[in-house]
């Protein structure tokens, strides 16, 4: 298992400089000259001069690659334009709130999904099925901003539940989660009953049955823990798009969370902290990703042979 | 010629089961899926014809009419300028569909491509291709659409670019796997015996067996591109006001959202019907394909 780890861990290292690279090319990459942007429209020539000198991009492209990552690997994110502070003050400040309602969302929407899998799973071709998959396939089917709104016009605007914006309370992320967790809960309903599906069909579950078990000790003992070695896969790959929907619902909650920022980063132009998020949001998706191959690795040992 | 001869032959006898026919005839069982498939030619139709069914023009303001409810003279209410919701979300299909049906496209076609050369050939372009494909799936889905957009700027046609590019390692990997696995196959390798082009080889062997799978993912991901694409526009990324672009209406509906619940409510639900027609009928398209979990 540790041998399985390391190996792991070290196919990770191509992809995370692959990934910084790409990150540092896109501030690169974007039209115009950075220094004059940073500078303003009528900054004399040189004050951008200077600018360039401070900003480092008078240096060759391989020396600034070069100084990014030493800075990275000493937690250096660089210096916001706007607020001409260092990026990592503005993310540490909001970071936990995202984490929050990611690890929220997802909590729920995968407790809700399986179960409703399940329950389709089992009933299959009965309404019970057809139900659950009608709610499951409407649920990737919404846009995030819509359940966002129509959450806010029934919760916050008709009934004076919950609150519509913000992260003053727990209250707060009641409808974000709601909302970030929708798509997911129907994704894994998806998964889990077709994976249920599956496994229901093994000579184990006959014999299982044959020997005169229950219907529920045979569902949720022998078929269900089957299923869930996939599942598992199904719910780490989902974290992505946890990350990028938390734009689209933070916008719509006026949460103030990284993906707020990234928007707020995207209106003002401030390329320093966009590459931060960025990087931050490619870098936590990579390291969901080995987590759950190595979870998965342990569920099943026959992936660590291979 | 000769095989329109062959099919005559045949006819009088059992049909011959070539993978084809079976996934037609699977599809055709699927009737959820036929059904979406109607609705989504009725919205095509609406596409091309929608400036001439439109009740009232798209940037027809009437101002004693503003922010009005649902009625019979505008029968999804109107907006903060007195514009029809309806009309509005009717031209607004044209935008959404091209969007979704371009960007797919764009993506399947240099994914298909990409997979191809990646399979056949496999040693150092393989690896090249597929890590940079790797690489961008590192970047979760909207925050790459995000970031290409920050680079390129807001507006309509970057989105198409953002959407196509994010969706370009997922077709270069589903056709990179059916490629290794035609490759082998005894056709192929007939093929090669005989000395057929690599060309020859690629797109008259070994791309139609990958096709199905394509196709599956195409419509699936048509609902997905859809979804980002309006998200993008929500953002404040994509379209630019006055156009009618659902999710930009959707975006626009914000600051009437506790008095004029409307208009949001009648852009999403198109959002959404539109993105559930597609989802359905991928699903079928998938279930026809591999008829194990539909049995």
């Amino acid at each position: 298992m540790l041998r399985f780890t390391v190996k792991r861990i070290l196919g990770m290292i191509p992809t995370v400089i692959l990934v910084t690279i790409f990150v540092f090319l896109f501030v690169r990459m974007i039209p115009g000259d950075p220094a004059r942007l940073v500078a303003g429209e009528d900054a004399s020539p040189e004050t951008v001069e200077m600018v360039r000198e401070q900003m480092g991009l008078d240096q060759p492209i391989v020396k600034q690659y070069f100084d990014y990552i030493v800075g990275l690997l000493h937690g250096d994110l660089g210096t916001s334009l706007k607020t001409k502070r260092p990026v990592i003050e503005e993310v540490s400040l909001r970071y936990g709130k995202t984490v929050k309602l990611a690890v929220l969302s997802l909590a729920w929407s995968v407790f809700v999904g399986i179960l409703l899998g399940v329950w389709s799973g089992k009933n299959r071709g009965k309404w019970q099925d057809y139900l659950g998959m009608t709610i499951a396939v409407s649920g990737i089917s919404l846009p995030a901003f819509g359940i966002g709104f129509i959450v806010i016009i029934i919760f916050a605007v008709k009934l004076h539940w919950l609150p519509a914006v913000g992260a003053a309370s727990l209250k707060n992320y009641i409808l974000p989660a709601f909302t970030l967790g929708t798509s997911i809960a129907a994704i894994m309903a998806r998964f889990t009953r077709s994976s249920l599906i599956e496994v229901m069909k093994e000579d184990y579950i006959r014999t299982a049955r044959a020997k005169g078990l229950k219907e529920r000790t045979v569902v949720w003992k022998h078929a269900f823990r089957n299923s869930m070695i996939s599942v598992v896969t199904v719910a780490g790959l989902q974290f992505g798009s946890l990350l990028g929907g938390s734009v689209v619902v933070e916008s719509v909650f006026a949460f103030p969370g990284l993906g707020s920022l990234l928007l707020d980063s995207i209106n003002y132009r401030d390329y320093n902290t966009i590459q931060a998020l960025i990087l931050i949001f490619a870098l936590h998706f990579i390291v969901i990703n080995l987590i759950v191959d190595i979870l998965y690795a342990l569920i099943n040992p026959e992936i660590q042979l291979s | 010629m000769a095989k329109k001869k062959k099919e005559q032959m045949n006819s009088g006898q059992a049909e011959i089961r070539t993978p084809f026919r079976e996934f037609v005839k699977n599809f055709k069982k699927q009737k959820t899926a036929l059904v979406a498939a109607g609705f989504l030619i009725c919205l095509a139709l609406i596409a091309i014809f929608c400036y001439q069914i439109a009740p009232y023009g798209i940037n027809e303001s009437d101002y004693n009419s503003v922010l009005q409810g649902p009625s019979l003279k505008h029968l999804f209410g109107t907006d903060e300028f007195g514009r029809d919701i309806f009309s509005r979300i009717l031209c607004g299909t044209r935008i959404s569909l091209s969007v979704g049906l371009i960007s797919v496209s764009v993506a399947a076609i240099a994914g298909s491509f990409l997979g191809l050369i990646a399979g056949y050939y496999g040693g150092i372009l393989d690896s090249i291709i597929m890590r940079i494909g790797d690489t961008l799936f590192a970047f979760p889905g909207l925050i790459l659409a995000i970031g290409i957009v920050a680079i390129l700027g807001p507006g309509l046609y970057n989105v198409v670019i953002a959407v196509a590019v994010f969706g370009i390692p997922t077709f270069a990997r589903l056709v990179r796997s059916s490629t290794l696995q035609l490759k082998n196959s005894v056709y192929v390798q007939a093929a090669t015996g005989l000395g057929a082009s690599d060309a020859r080889i690629l797109f008259h062997h070994i791309l139609p067996g990958a096709l199905p799978n394509v196709i599956v993912q195409y419509t699936m991901s048509i609902g997905r591109s859809i979804l980002t694409a309006s998200s993008l526009s929500f953002l404040g990324m994509g379209a630019s006001p006055p156009t009618p672009e659902w999710g930009l209406m959707l975006s626009n509906s914000r600051n009437y959202i506790s008095t004029q619940p409307h208009m949001a409510f009648f852009p999403a639900f198109v959002i959404f019907l539109t993105v559930l027609f597609f989802n359905l009928l991928g699903d079928g398209l998938r279930d026809a394909l591999d008829p194990k979990l539909s049995d």
